[in-house]
């Protein structure tokens, strides 16, 4: 009996030691990203990129003098893997807010359990409505935020330009079956038909899988189009344009922020001069934070800083910003995530968290000799401002 | 444009022949489903990138590819499939699909989860007869897969070696009651068919530009319908049926426009010849 309690004093003992040494120390913040699976490119963009957001806050000597201490899970892409990590990070790592670095199938299904949980999520960019919004309780996931654009209001911005500025009258669109290439699309016909543009086809490909995009393109090029908006990731983006040309059609072509990786132009080669994206990152922004991000992430890790990265580093600053305003406390971090205004993001200024949707313009780049640069900003607020639910 | 989709239609059907046909040869002699073989399609894409990028010939790297896509083909029947021939067939497909699994993951390791890109020009230039364009890549599989049927057929037909390999497809014992050492013909199926596997994965590197660790994901079980639709372990059905389902693939979506996903074509293709013709379409009872 005596042994018993010695034991039950022992673990007492053990598990205060754990919890104070924890929490008077580090600031523990969660983070998810596809690291391995069929989206590892970008699961690795997006932890290099906060691993290098963490060097910065904690060189610097952390958050009032405690050191973040970012906790890595790997979802694979996998929303059942993505569920039991959200519920580990809440009860066994006991973080006070989370970064997802990851795609919007993994991201939505955990934006219910923080929500539950009252910690708050920044989601770097995943683009699915249920991130902020709970479909079956219908109303808003107020502990979640997003940093990036919602689909329909990147595909409404892509519009804008194409039907605007490029003058764009006949468009052909194709686009990913997902709910990426869903909801882009969607926003992008929208407001090009509004605009008076007309479309002449709309198709659809399986993602992931598909490669061979010529039976597609050959009946685009029958149409003869002046434009093609295609929704899709860098791969199938970058096998489009190559085969678009390849088949000698003359169009256009205009994507979204799936394009904007430094693959994109590897894998398309010359075929990716002129190709006119909508997306979340300026590379000729003036401002220092953007210079010093691309240079710092370059020398840290020896390739050229992607949408995925600079969009997930945003969204771990803007967490760390609302803790170094609120403490550590997860309600009073959510409260300073809503008041958030006229934040000054890599990704661009913040005006504010619109229902936990950021309003902020959208970046229009075109590829010139070999790299992304800067053609336009879509900021037009019957645009970017994300509709009121 | 109904030329250019045939011919986008005829080039898919091509690569899914080289693939399916080491596929419909192993099971033919083994009765394995050999769910690997697309592993080692993905491997003869890395190796010849590899090669590529050292000797900067694509002919080099397109022979490279296939000879490391032999090896391990040769490899995996030796160690792998042989060792467990005395078991239910049930306990080679598990070896195949946890070999296949591996292979992927083994790729991300050690190449990267990133594409890869395979630029090789090999200076042919595009064939332009008005819109119609049969691009260089185009041209190249057309090329490469018509002269490895030819020499397939050559094997299987012309030579001893391929006649034993036909008899031991049809009865391994009486075979080699005959003198025929049966374990090499094993061997010499699995190396060829493994090599044509090589070659598809080199040939689709250069026609998308792109090597992926995941890239046998879907050969893996396309090439399964096709090899059944064309009747399993039927060499000729094989490649009839890898074309036909290279041009309903490019139909259904470039003509008909139907909103179906493509991977599903092989599917329906083989429900339909299993309905009807279940010995598959040259297939006989």
């Amino acid at each position: 009996m005596k042994r018993g309690i010695f034991h039950f004093c022992a673990y007492v003992f053990a598990v205060l030691f754990l919890a104070f040494s924890v929490h008077a120390q580090d600031i523990p913040i969660g983070f998810f990203a596809p690291i391995t699976g069929p989206a590892a490119a970008d699961g690795a963009s997006a932890k290099h990129a906060v691993e290098l957001g963490l060097k910065e806050v904690n060189d610097a000597g952390g958050i009032k003098g405690r050191k973040v201490n970012l906790i890595i899970y790997d979802d694979r892409l996998n929303p059942q893997e993505a569920v039991a990590i959200a519920n580990k990070l809440i009860e066994k790592d006991r973080v006070v807010g989370v970064v997802s670095g990851s795609y919007s199938g993994p991201t939505r299904v955990t934006a219910p359990i923080f929500q539950k949980a009252g910690i708050p999520m920044v989601a770097g960019y995943a683009v699915h409505p249920d991130v902020t919004w709970d479909p079956k309780e219908k109303k808003v996931n107020d502990f979640c935020f997003r940093n990036g654009f919602l689909g329909e209001i990147e595909g409404a911005a892509a519009a804008e330009f194409a039907v605007k500025n490029l003058k764009a009258k006949k468009i052909s669109i194709i686009s990913m079956d997902n709910d990426f290439g869903r909801a882009i699309s969607a926003g992008f016909a929208e407001r090009s038909e509004k605009l008076g543009a007309s479309i002449l086809t709309k198709q659809m490909y399986k993602f992931p899988g598909e490669k061979d995009f010529r039976p597609y393109l050959t009946r685009i090029k029958e149409g003869n189009p002046d434009l093609i908006f295609a929704a899709g990731y860098y791969n199938e983006a970058a096998s489009i344009v190559r085969q678009a040309k390849e088949l000698g059609i003359t169009s256009q072509i205009m994507g979204e922020e799936g394009f904007d990786s430094p693959k994109f132009i590897e894998i398309a080669g010359p075929t990716a001069e002129g190709v006119i994206i909508a997306t979340n990152l300026d590379r000729d922004d003036p401002r220092p934070l953007v210079q010093n991000f691309l240079r710092n992430y370059k020398k840290a890790y020896n390739e050229e800083a992607d949408m995925v990265g600079a969009s997930s580093y945003d969204a771990f600053m803007i967490l760390v910003n609302a803790i170094s305003k609120a403490g550590t406390d997860p309600k009073a971090i959510q409260k300073a995530l809503l008041e958030t205004k006229d934040y000054n993001g890599l990704t661009g200024k913040i005006t504010r968290f619109v229902q936990g949707e950021v309003v902020k313009p959208v970046q229009i780049q075109v590829v010139k000799d070999g790299k992304f640069r800067r053609l336009g900003v879509v900021d037009n607020p019957e645009v970017i401002t994300p509709p009121i639910k | 444009m109904l030329w250019q989709q045939l011919a986008n239609g005829i080039a898919i059907g091509s690569v899914y022949a080289l693939i399916s046909l080491g596929l419909t040869m192993v099971y033919g002699i083994l009765r394995i489903l050999h769910v690997a073989h697309a592993g080692i399609y993905a491997l003869g894409a890395y190796v010849g990138l590899f090669s590529f990028k050292l000797v900067g010939n694509f002919w080099i790297s397109l022979m490279v590819g296939m000879a490391g896509a032999a090896i391990a083909g040769y490899l995996v029947e030796r160690f792998l499939y042989t060792p467990l021939l005395h078991l239910p067939r049930i306990a080679p497909l598990i070896v195949s699909i946890g070999l296949f699994t591996a292979l992927e993951e083994a790729f991300r390791i050690v190449a990267g989860p990133h594409t890869l890109t395979y630029n090789a020009r090999i200076g042919l230039g595009d064939l332009s007869i008005g819109s119609f364009r049969l691009t260089e890549t185009q041209i190249l599989i057309l090329f490469i897969t018509i002269i490895i049927l030819i020499f397939l057929w050559a094997f299987l037909t012309k030579t001893r070696t391929g006649l034993a390999m036909r008899a031991c497809a049809q009865d391994p014992e009486t075979t080699s009651s005959f003198g025929v050492n049966v374990s090499a013909i094993i061997a010499i199926n699995f190396i060829i068919g493994s090599a044509m596997a090589g070659a598809a994965g080199v040939l689709i590197g250069v026609y998308d530009n792109q090597v992926w660790p995941t890239m046998g994901s879907i050969p893996a079980y396309k090439a399964l319908a096709i090899v059944v639709l064309g009747g399993l372990g039927n060499i000729p059905g094989t490649v009839l049926a890898s074309i036909v389902v290279g041009l309903a693939e490019t139909f259904f979506i470039g003509v008909l426009a139907i909103p179906f996903p493509r991977d599903a074509v092989a599917f329906v293709a083989m429900i339909l010849v299993l309905m009807f013709k279940p010995y598959g379409l040259l297939g006989k009872a």
